[in-house]
């Protein structure tokens, strides 16, 4: 799992470049599914058939990041976000875009207003002594992520992108690790979640299941001075009841919470107050999917050191293993 | 008589947005036992239909959202207390010193507590409580509120119907069971019309959180017309006249862009005609209502707007006039009855708002 997670969380995929991560989740199922294709949006979809109900399983492949706007005369790039972030978390981070380049990010010192910090104020070093030069390098509208390397220490893991590559983990190893069932599973590994949950929209549409079941990250409050959250880091998968996109489904969340119940596997309920994802799009498509989501605690989303526990996420691969059986 | 039991028994049931399951089944018992033969889909929304005896038939959606504003369990403290977040908008200035049921396990009563003034810092009387720093007291202590309370379980606010004067009522979730309960009376004035075309009459789910309800019930029905029945705000004190709409001056029929406008003409010809009484309801934007997403379900269905005046919304005392209900169902009805006469003229076949593509 680790290793696994590794490759994930360290491959290139800001919203709309999703190619590297794509790549690379193809390889690691190709030998274990009945087909697979790439959809008109760049969706993976990988199906185990079935006579049964029809289940989605959905993980979203993009990251955050930045997108290079403009290049100035020194060869200075000026970047807007993609995705959710705040500019703090920006300063004095490495970041790499799709052909490798590395750049530094950092303000304009001069009449600095830290408090009120705006992307508009900030740039990206890459060495780059003119415009020509930096050019050759890095162009106008070309995404970039935080460089950070995976940390793991006991149980908790701590990487850039663990939204959602480790909702991507989960999948590829479920898809290695699936007991006998007569339901169809379609595992869809989607685009553009951070942008708007593009990807799990036209997926669902496609495949029409009878039910759906995001596996993403969701918040904790289990940090000093955090907002009040009940779900923990290491305390187990998260039921999803509702957060800004969706309230699920009670037969999905029913379904999640047995499964973990009944087979002594820990489990929390969420109640995420402010985010969505890739389910708020599913539930709403082709006249209605019943949908739900099992969530992976991570403490300091969209910065370069998410952190989750590796056990949650053995876990929530037990839990779906029993889920798409049941379901 | 018929719309006062209506609202009385709309009023009472609990059905907060995302948790309708429970209530769904005594709705649909509701539409049965005013002649709307109605099924439950898969999400709750109910589905009642009547049939009409043309073939093919055109079909008319009337949408009116049963789920109802509420709040949602997020934490227990260690004594016991419960924190909450809200579901659909909620002004938490409201909240405090409010009777609540919270739907565990078994359905639990509270209540929210509220700071005597005694203990109270001098700025802090001046101050707006925040949801966040409210709790509910049940009386339990936390091992016991554990037993029966989950994270993530929902809690409403008590509330019984109170009658006032000059045919006004008061409840909790009359946005939008006065929509609902305009439709079981619409039904009632369609009794005896011999129509062409299917009437759905559907109460849905999720609309306080996006309105995902209509979104997949206009989907499956792919209406030829939908009809969307909400309430719109009643006059008080404080608030603009351009915003907000007199009780017992009957329903306020919507304009704006996202509603088809020739429908609207003929609703507003048909109150006109019919002596109905009516207010205009000018929506530039979204409306805040279903009908942002019945008009581009699929490739487009034309949709009107039609609201109940209701002061105090997202309240446990919104109020309205039963009168504005009564006069929205007899509206609605003879305005379906010229819909449909439209629909079937052979001398004058006029395509309302249906834009084919060959």
């Amino acid at each position: 799992m680790i290793s696994l997670l590794e490759k994930l969380t360290q491959a290139f995929g800001v919203s709309g470049n999703e190619e590297q991560v794509r790549d690379l989740i193809c390889n690691e199922i190709k030998d274990y599914v009945d087909s697979y294709h790439v959809d008109a949006l760049g969706n993976l979809i990988a199906v185990k058939k079935g006579s049964g109900r029809k289940i989605m399983l959905a993980a979203h492949m993009d990251e955050i990041g930045v997108m290079a706007t403009h290049i100035d005369d020194k060869g200075f790039i000026r970047f807007t976000n993609i995705g959710g972030i705040s500019p703090h978390i920006f300063v004095g981070q490495k970041v790499r875009f799709a052909n490798g380049t590395c750049g530094a990010i950092f303000y304009e010192e001069k009449d600095a207003d830290m408090k009120n910090l705006k992307f508009s104020k900030m740039y990206i070093d890459i060495g780059a002594s003119s415009r020509a030069e930096a050019e050759k390098k890095v162009k106008t509208g070309d995404t970039a992520c935080f460089l950070s390397n995976l940390t793991v220490q006991g149980e908790f893991a701590y990487s850039k992108a663990m939204d959602d590559r480790c909702g991507c983990a989960v999948l590829v190893e479920l898809i290695r690790n699936l007991s006998q069932t007569s339901n169809e599973l379609y595992f869809v590994f989607t685009v553009q979640e951070e942008v708007g949950l593009r990807g799990a929209r036209t997926a669902a549409f496609q495949i029409v299941p009878d039910i759906a079941i995001a596996v993403d990250i969701t918040r904790t409050g289990d940090t000093p001075e955090a907002e009040l959250m009940e779900v923990q880091c290491g305390k187990g998968p998260a039921v999803k009841i509702k957060d800004s996109n969706i309230i699920a489904h009670p037969e999905v969340k029913r379904l999640l919470a047995d499964c973990a119940g009944k087979n002594n596997i820990p489990f929390q309920y969420e109640v995420l107050e402010r985010g969505g994802t890739d389910a708020g799009a599913i539930h709403i498509t082709a006249g209605g999917i019943p949908s739900g989501a099992l969530s992976i605690p991570c403490r300091y989303i969209h910065s370069p050191v998410e952190c989750i526990s590796l056990r949650d996420l053995e876990n929530a691969v037990k839990i779906l293993r029993e889920a798409v059986k049941q379901a | 008589m018929e719309i006062k039991e209506a609202l009385k028994e709309l009023g009472c049931i609990n059905a907060i947005t995302g948790f309708e399951k429970c209530a769904s089944e005594k709705i649909r018992q509701l539409f049965e036992s005013r002649g709307i033969p109605a099924k439950v889909d898969p999400f709750f929304n109910v589905v009642g239909r009547l049939k009409g005896r043309g073939e093919p038939r055109r079909k008319i959606l009337v949408t009116a959202h049963y789920d109802e504003i509420g709040l949602l369990v997020k934490s227990i403290d260690e004594r016991g207390f419960i924190y909450f977040t809200n579901v659909g908008g909620i002004d938490s200035r409201i909240l405090p010193a409010q009777e609540v049921i919270v739907h565990g396990r078994k359905d639990i009563p509270g209540v929210i507590g509220a700071k005597p003034p005694h203990l109270m810092e001098a700025d802090e009387a001046d101050k707006a409580l925040r949801m966040k720093d409210l709790t509910i007291d049940t009386g339990l202590d936390a091992e016991e509120v554990k037993k029966y309370v989950s994270v993530g379980d929902p809690i409403s606010i008590k509330s019984e119907m109170i009658s006032l004067s000059g045919g006004k009522f008061s409840s909790k979730a009359l946005d939008n069971r006065a929509g609902v309960a305009t439709l079981l009376q619409l039904a009632a004035e369609l009794k005896g019309y011999d129509h062409c075309c299917d009437i759905y009459l559907c109460a849905t789910v999720q609309e306080e959180t996006g309105a995902a309800g209509a979104v997949n019930l206009a989907y499956n029905v792919e209406p030829d017309l939908s009809v969307v029945v909400d309430v719109c705000h009643g006059d008080m004190p404080g608030v603009e006249k351009e915003v907000a709409f007199p009780l017992g001056k009957g329903p306020a029929i919507g304009v704006g862009p996202i509603l088809n406008p020739e429908m609207t003409e003929l609703m507003i010809s048909v109150a006109k005609e019919e002596n109905i009484p009516y207010q205009v309801d000018v929506e530039p934007r979204t409306t805040g209502t279903e009908a942002w997403v019945t008009q581009v379900s699929k490739m487009g269905i034309p949709t009107v707007l039609v609201s109940i005046p209701l002061r105090y919304m997202h309240t446990p005392i919104e109020t309205l006039d039963a009168g504005d209900v009564k006069a929205a169902a007899k509206l609605l009805a003879r305005f379906f009855t010229a819909v449909d006469r439209c629909w079937n003229c052979p001398e004058k076949p006029l395509e309302l708002g249906r834009l084919e593509v060959k």
